[in-house]
């Protein structure tokens, strides 16, 4: 076990060049003239847009010709650490991966720019952020030098996990389908999918627990479509909006408390008790609502329409639930009871844990998940459907799953859920971006589903050999 | 079960019956038969029972390789998409690509049990779990039947196609013979041959059946390919019953047939189970909606009446068997 302690390998000039590529990106950045204008404000990169004709600015002329430069700099940077025994292998390569969509952004953006089409920083916009986001990284990578040089190099290990395998994913659609159609990488795009499909993430964030304990609950939808029905109705009927947010969070803990307690204590699996409540909660949503839709909530109730310093708010829910639940699950001691039990059970039961009080909480946290996850649906449009989202509880157990959660328990992250969840979504609207029929849609998506599924499988056999 | 040392008598034959999963549940829809019947005249008539048999054929046919596969610890999510697939499949062959019916009712059949075979297929081969693989291919054959037929739908068959969804024979309902043939070779098949043996071995522990020298890979692509062909065949009656082809047909009967099969009995963690179970279980589910619907509760609240009792039955099988085991 020495050899794995070895000192860290002593950083080379070349490890530097990170840091000083990221300061010529940023502070090149802030010198151009469409970034520095106080007198459109501080986020003037998402608001200007401008066409040729109307470039008053003379942006074209005042160094953008750099940007590229410098992505080809990632580009290369990236790619050669990669290579390097020693480097930060799995960052390097994100770090090329981004110079490249900044680079094939740029290019798609003169190309528009030249015809008289580009919407100046609206096409610029992300790219911006991505070389902002990459320059950090760059820094990251040469402070966090890999600490145990492996003897041989194998390319397999880039993959190393799921996350990395559906992050490549993401990027190599967002390559080719920005390729094909420019319009995708839009912001307004980007963020649209984001937002829009948020709680579908944190609802899987939820199911990643309780699959990781072993268990699975397929009557999310059902509920998700209840607890949005009962929030609005409750504002409707004069309720102050927090409240409005908080009951749903509250009733889901209580059904998650039934789940669980049927689940830990009756000994009924917990599949067949979420099928059995998935036909109750959905009958008790039909005869209570009668397919009326809820309109007229007060505008103070749209808590998904909200943008806290120009981000949407659904975006920074997911993000923070993702991280938190991420945090909680790998080093709280009842996080890494999750996985003990999910894994083995019975040694699970011989170091002190109780299952019961674990399936409880896990059943409770997810209610709690879908309750947030149904809030976030419920205040997205002006009008809440009566019926909830077809097929909901597919679409959180596919996230779960395609992330990396075993669905024998045991192995699973928060953050590969919340990433294949953005992955299923921006597979969706690539497909209409790239003309695919819209019959054809769910076809794509169950191969690609199974594309993800087929590369996790492939890579745990490698790392086993 | 322990054995005994003696011959069991007659009443301890019974009492064992009885307190079996399937006896245990037939009383359970006993109770509920006669619970309606007194509610409403309309339901215990031989000309309801009989439709009600009709409606209940697709779950019914699908129930039984599901039996089959959950014993051996799998599940097919896939059996509604690929209803809808060979649907489609049967439909286009036979007015796009101008096939006989005849001929687009076998390739739609066909097709059917071959997208049972590529579930298989992955499993066995690939190794992924059953869960994930049809799960995948919910989507995915849902996709192809969508993709197929571009959301139109196919009508106008000629007359003799809808003999088996909506004729009789004997004053049974056709179809109604295909599920009790079904049944009775299937139950059999499950309860006293090899491979039925062999398909609680895998159950009850995997490995111990690989190294037993049973044939493993083999039997489990069997079975799969047995529930694709039998959605296949109940795709192809359900089209016959309501004499149109569209693309959403069997949508979330996988759930139905589900519940059916573990409301029979059948443990979902695999190793135990049986078709007669299952086929209780299919039953008391139909006549619990009719009934239900019939004493005028409306059709949305049934559904919660079912999930309630799924709960409750397996609440009270698992109350009985511990006492059993216990004592």
């Amino acid at each position: 076990m020495n050899k794995d302690k070895a000192a860290p390998t002593p950083r080379r000039p070349l490890d530097f060049l990170g840091i000083a590529l990221a300061v010529v990106i940023i502070g090149t950045y802030f010198l151009l003239p469409f970034v520095i204008q106080p007198e459109r404000g501080p986020s003037t990169v998402a608001v200007l847009t401008e066409s040729k004709k109307a470039n008053e600015l003379g942006i074209f002329k005042t160094g953008i010709e750099i940007v590229p430069l410098a992505a080809l700099g990632m580009l290369l940077l990236g790619a050669w650490n990669a290579l390097v025994p020693g480097a930060a292998r799995a960052i390097s390569l994100l770090l090329a991966l981004a110079g490249l969509v900044a680079l094939v952004y740029y290019i798609n953006f003169f190309r528009d720019y030249a015809a008289e089409q580009a919407d100046f920083i609206s096409q610029m916009g992300i790219a911006f952020w991505i070389m902002l986001g990459a320059s950090a990284v760059a820094v990251l990578q040469v402070l966090i030098p890999r600490a145990v040089p492996t003897p041989r190099y194998r390319p397999a290990k880039l993959f190393g996990n799921q996350e990395s395998v559906i992050l490549f994913g993401l990027l190599l659609l967002v390559i080719v389908v920005g390729l094909a159609n420019p319009r995708y990488l839009q912001e307004r795009n980007i963020s649209d999918n984001l937002a829009g499909n948020a709680y579908i993430a944190v609802a899987a964030l939820g199911m990643t627990m309780v699959i990781v304990t072993g268990n699975i609950d397929i009557s999310v939808g059902s509920l998700v479509g209840l607890l949005a029905v009962a929030s609005g109705r409750l504002v409707v009927a004069g309720l102050p909006a927090p409240l409005a947010w908080l009951t749903p969070l509250v009733v889901g803990a209580g059904f998650g408390a039934l789940i669980g307690f049927l689940v830990a204590y009756m000994r009924i699996p917990s599949i067949v008790v979420t099928l059995g409540m998935l036909s109750i909660i959905k009958g008790i949503l039909i005869i209570w609502v009668q397919g009326e839709r809820v309109t007229d909530m007060p505008a103070d109730y749209f808590l998904s329409q909200m943008r806290p310093l120009g981000i949407p708010m659904p975006i920074i829910i997911m993000v923070l639930l993702t991280i938190g639940v991420a945090l909680w699950m790998r080093y709280s001691a009842t996080g890494r009871a999750f996985y003990a039990l999910g894994g083995n059970a019975e040694a699970a039961r011989l170091s002190g844990l109780s299952r019961r009080r674990l399936v409880m909480t896990v059943f409770i946290l997810n209610g709690v998940f879908v309750g947030v996850a149904s809030v976030m649906y419920s205040t997205q449009f002006n009008i809440i459907q009566a019926t909830p989202p077809p097929a909901l509880e597919l679409s959180v157990i596919t996230a779960s799953v395609v992330g990396g959660v075993s669905i024998l328990g045991g192995t699973g992250t928060a953050i590969g859920s919340t990433m294949a969840t953005l992955l299923l979504n921006f597979i969706r609207s690539a497909m209409i971006f790239i003309n695919i029929s819209p019959f054809w849609l769910k076809a794509v998506q169950g191969l690609l589903i199974l594309v993800t599924v087929l590369a996790d499988l492939l890579r745990r056999r490698r790392q086993r050999l | 079960m322990q054995s005994a040392p003696r011959n069991p008598t007659v009443v301890e034959k019974l009492r064992r019956y009885l307190i079996s999963q399937e006896g245990v549940l037939f009383l359970i829809m006993l109770v509920a038969v006669l619970f309606l019947a007194t509610r409403t005249d309309k339901f215990l008539t031989v000309d309801n029972l009989l439709q009600q048999g009709r409606f209940m054929t697709e779950v019914g046919l699908i129930a039984i390789p599901m039996t089959y596969i959950i014993i051996t610890g799998g599940i097919d999510l896939s059996v509604g998409s690929i209803m809808g697939l060979t649907a489609i499949v049967l439909g286009w062959s036979w007015q796009e690509l101008g096939f006989p019916l005849e001929l687009a009712i076998v390739t739609g059949v066909l097709s059917g049990t071959l997208a049972g075979f590529v579930n298989g297929l992955f499993i066995v081969r690939v190794g992924v779990p059953p869960l994930i693989m049809t799960l995948a291919t919910l989507a995915l054959f849902r996709g192809l039947a969508e993709g197929i037929s571009q959301a139109r739908s196919a009508r106008g068959y000629p007359e003799w196609f809808f003999e088996l969804g909506q004729g009789e024979v004997l004053g049974i309902p056709t179809q109604l013979w295909l599920v009790i043939v079904s049944v009775i070779i299937f139950a059999i098949v499950l309860a006293r041959t090899q491979l039925g043996r062999a398909l609680y071995a895998i159950g009850n522990n995997e490995t111990g059946a690989r190294f037993s020298g049973l044939r493993v890979n083999r039997y489990l692509l069997l079975i799969y390919s047995f529930s694709g062909f039998m959605s296949g065949l109940a795709g192809y009656i359900f089209v016959s019953r309501v004499s149109t082809t569209r693309s959403d047909m069997g949508t979330g009967i996988e759930l139905d047939v589900i519940a059916a099969v573990v409301l029979g009995g059948t443990s979902i963690f695999g190793g135990t189970g049986s078709v007669v179970g299952t086929m209780i279980g299919v039953v008391l589910i139909q006549l619990l909606k009719n009934g239900l619907a019939l004493s005028g509760v409306t059709s949305d609240a049934t559904i919660v009446v079912i999930g309630s009792v799924l709960i409750f039955a397996i609440l009270v099988n698992n109350f009985v068997q511990l006492r059993r085991d216990g004592s």
